[in-house]
């Protein structure tokens, strides 16, 4: 298998979703875990060759039903909590 | 950019007087404005990107990221914060917002590893309740530098 790719999206991929892309390298380095981490715009993000999107929760259910890939809704991007059971979850259920 | 912080203490204003949240991201704006960094078009911009996408920019409690894409409008890539003397709402789950950045940057990646540094501080347990209380912009750089050396 190759490497996983995961998409931190925001509306222009330069703000936000650089912050969430952060959040998601420290809970994947803290846990042993690889991945490419990468950040996208809300416009292309569809088009960008990934594993998983993870995106504000406002924002994602304007790609949810469109997503060919898991969506990952993240409600505070401050909450250690959520970002680490959604990431290792994601990266549980994909490498099974 | 000043070397030691990645927000210069011009670019801070602490308790600033908002009606809503038009208000309070012009406010931040501004700050972009008078250091040269990002027009007038790019102030507006970021209201803009609210209207248009929603509240997402309250990335959590009390804090919005306020930003648009690289465009013309930015001249150089900076950062400003403020804190609000009394918060507003975005339609937000994660109101009422009392820290407002606002960034501009030139392209995706030029301000990435500002961008970092900013985050390793906004994300420190406490940090926004801290910036939120803060009275002068020296409490803020305070909070700020937290960061440095680690």
């Amino acid at each position: 298998m190759g490497e996983i790719r995961i998409q931190a999206v925001c509306g222009f991929g330069c703000g936000s979703s650089l912050l969430l892309r952060i959040k998601i390298e420290e809970v994947l380095k803290e846990n042993n875990l690889s991945a490419t981490v990468f950040c996208g715009d809300l416009g292309t993000c569809l088009s960008q060759q990934c594993d998983a999107i993870f995106i504000s929760e406002e924002l994602s259910e304007r790609i949810m039903n469109r997503a060919k890939v898991p969506v990952i809704p993240i409600r505070n991007f401050m909450n250690k909590k959520e970002l680490t059971e959604k990431t290792l979850n994601f990266m549980k259920d994909f490498t099974k | 950019m000043d070397n030691k912080y990645p927000i210069s203490k011009e670019n801070l204003a602490v308790k600033v007087t908002a009606a809503d949240w038009r208000e309070a991201v012009r406010a931040a704006g501004h700050l972009l404005e008078a250091a040269g960094s990002a027009t007038r078009e790019y102030t507006e911009a970021m209201v803009s990107a609210v209207e248009e996408l929603g509240p997402y920019m309250v990335i959590m409690p009390k804090f919005a990221l306020a930003h648009a894409a690289p465009s013309e409008a930015v001249i150089r890539d900076d950062a400003s914060l403020i804190t609000l003397r009394d918060p507003v709402c975005f339609g937000s789950e994660n109101d009422p917002v009392y820290v407002i950045l606002s960034i501009c940057c030139t392209d995706r990646d030029s301000h990435r590893e500002s961008m970092k540094r900013i985050a390793r501080m906004i994300m420190q347990e406490g940090a926004i309740d801290r910036l939120a209380s803060a009275e002068t912009a020296e409490e803020v750089l305070a909070v700020l530098g937290d960061d440095q050396g680690s």
